[in-house]
């Protein structure tokens, strides 16, 4: 019997994954050459290429993209198509198989693994639509690009970041009335605690934010637009946004490179943030004035 | 809906009900004017052409399905048990998944082996409802009258309201409440919202009661609203839940014998009487409720 817990009555730790950060965000893709070259744009580097698939890595600063175009370990239905989908999202924990186990105990789904030899076993779970969460608490000295990444000769393994570009964080997509389900999910499998309507990030008007444990970044969850009556549900995470001390000057530097900014209706570029023109059938990102 | 006719898109039937396939009791509900249906695994694992042909025989019925019956003795497990009823869990919310069911609907649990610990109750409860997020599903978790610790609708509120996840509700079945005879008044202390699921039947005996009365009337005897003794209180039921707002689905779960060896058609009729006069003269609905209009998901 845990008599001294019981005794106090000691509440759980507000960050209880131990919750660092993102590791690296997923796309998958038909066309990895196309995508490549938009992050390219937008400051991401090829650092590396995984030892047994088609899989690169981008980098710029800490912030680490995977492209996936691997289509042999994918189920049915969930071939790479040409549009690049967010398929993943890896979050740096204290430990993980504690992390893994602890969500699976609160009711995660286990994402069956499936790794070759002398790769890394990366527990994960699932996510919203096809999405995956992986567990990684490896990100310092010997991280998991060391091991199941072969780096690019001659290039910088770590090219610096653009305009001081970081992740913000995550916008899903989700169906109707499934703001409160969402917002438990994230609640109770990772600790994420939403923000007051009133404080906002970005040009978007629309949505609720959720806060990481760690305070590092942020998921925001938007619903459809009401009375629209494609109602089909399907969610997903729709793209990632990257946080910059100076937008302005972030939008400047990003256009010199080829970046188109959506300038119509009420989005428009500003102090607070800019969502880029989307590119390969919908693949957009959004820049947020943060910190 | 013609003038001849009565606004019935509150009720649907549950394939339990009728005997036969799939596909002929989706055609013998749809015949009698149904728009709904509650589906019960069986008849979706034992079609013939397999699950994968049973959604398509569910979605080309253009019924929309109100849900997805049932998860038995679920909670209050531990170790090998629980882990094991999880599996059983997860395989149950892919096939309501795969069927576009809204909810999957959890009985309390009979099982000797279970905790009557309210507080490990909520926790599996709560668990399941966050397996059921990514998918879209809503947890319905009713009160069988012989459930060993859950068995009437204001404890499983109870817990409902301790599990607190947005995702789980409360499933009404009227004749666990008649069976138990719980005092209606309870139902006003449930949020409306937090109901979602209301099964309705009837039954021939103004009592039961034993607990092995219950079960086998449950099981053999139920009969549509407006055919046994307790008409007159499922009406106050469903009035009293119109009254507090409750605007959701009601489902016949209507187990009986005799039903399942007479024609489909001649089932649905009667189950069409039942709606009618819930619809019509207890419920009063000339028209479709505004903000009612449901689009497939």
């Amino acid at each position: 019997m845990p008599l001294t817990v019981d005794r106090e009555a000691i509440a759980e730790l507000p960050n209880p994954l131990g919750l660092a950060g993102i590791e690296f965000v997923e796309y998958a893709t038909s066309r990895p050459q196309a995508l490549g070259q938009v992050l390219e744009t937008i400051g991401f580097r090829p650092v590396a290429r995984h030892r047994s698939r088609e899989v690169l890595l981008y980098r710029q600063g800490a912030m680490n993209i995977v492209i996936n175009a691997h289509d042999g370990a994918r189920p049915r239905g969930a071939q790479p198509s040409e549009t690049p989908v967010i398929t993943a999202v890896g979050l740096r924990v204290r430990d993980a198989a504690t992390a893994y186990r602890r969500a699976l105990d609160r009711g995660a789904w286990a994402v069956p693994v499936q790794v070759e030899v002398m790769e890394l076993h990366i527990p994960a779970i699932h996510g919203v639509g096809a999405s995956r969460l992986y567990f990684i608490d490896r990100a310092d000295a010997f991280s998991i690009w060391d091991v199941d990444f072969v780096p690019i000769p001659t290039v910088d393994k770590h090219p610096p970041a653009l305009v001081g570009l970081h992740w913000f964080g995550l916008v899903q997509y989700i169906g109707n009335d499934r703001m409160e389900d969402w917002c438990e999910f994230y609640r109770e499998l990772f600790g994420f605690e939403r923000l007051a309507d009133t404080q906002r990030f970005g040009i978007l008007p629309k949505g609720r934010i959720l806060r990481s444990p760690c305070g590092s970044f942020y998921w925001q969850l938007i619903e459809p637009e009401p009375g629209q009556l494609d109602v089909e549900g399907e969610e997903s995470l729709q793209r990632i946004g990257l946080g910059t001390p100076d937008v302005p000057a972030a939008v400047a530097a990003l256009r010199a490179r080829g970046v188109a900014f959506v300038e119509a209706g009420e989005l428009h570029t500003g102090a607070r943030g800019a969502l880029t023109v989307a590119q390969l059938g919908g693949l957009m990102f959004e820049l947020v004035k943060y910190p | 809906m013609t003038q001849a006719t009565g606004f019935i898109d509150d009720f649907g039937m549950d394939t339990i009900t009728l005997a036969g396939e799939l596909s002929a009791k989706l055609a013998a509900m749809r015949e009698a004017g149904f728009s709904q249906v509650m589906l019960k695994a069986n008849d979706i694992v034992g079609h013939p052409g397999g699950v994968a042909a049973a959604v398509q025989v569910v979605r080309a019925s253009g019924l929309r399905v109100t849900g997805f019956q049932v998860l038995r003795d679920f909670e209050g497990l531990t170790g090998h048990l629980h882990d094991y009823k999880v599996d059983i869990a997860k395989g149950m919310l892919e096939m309501a998944h795969a069927l576009v069911a809204p909810l999957l609907l959890v009985c309390s649990s009979t099982s000797q082996h279970a905790s009557s610990d309210l507080e490990a109750i909520a926790r599996d409860l709560r668990k399941l409802a966050m397996l059921a997020v990514p998918l879209g599903i809503r947890i319905a978790y009713e009160g069988l009258s012989w459930g060993r610790t859950i068995n009437e609708f204001t404890t499983a509120w109870q817990v409902v309201q301790r599990a607190d996840a947005p995702n789980l509700g409360l499933g009404f079945d009227s004749y666990h409440a008649l069976a138990t005879k719980t005092a209606l008044d309870g139902i006003e202390l449930v949020d409306p919202k937090k109901i979602f699921l209301v099964q309705l039947a009837d039954f021939m005996w103004q009592e039961t009661r034993t607990v092995e009365e219950r079960i086998s009337t449950a099981r053999t005897f139920r009969v549509f609203p407006g055919e046994g003794v307790h008409s007159a209180t499922v009406a106050e039921l469903v009035q009293r839940l119109d009254a507090m707002g409750y605007r959701g689905d009601y489902s016949f779960e209507v187990f009986n014998d005799d039903y399942q060896q007479l024609p489909l058609p001649l089932v649905a009729a009667r189950a069409r009487r039942s709606a009618e006069w819930l619809g019509e003269q207890v419920l009063r609905r000339a028209v479709p409720l505004p903000g009612r209009l449901r689009l497939r998901r």
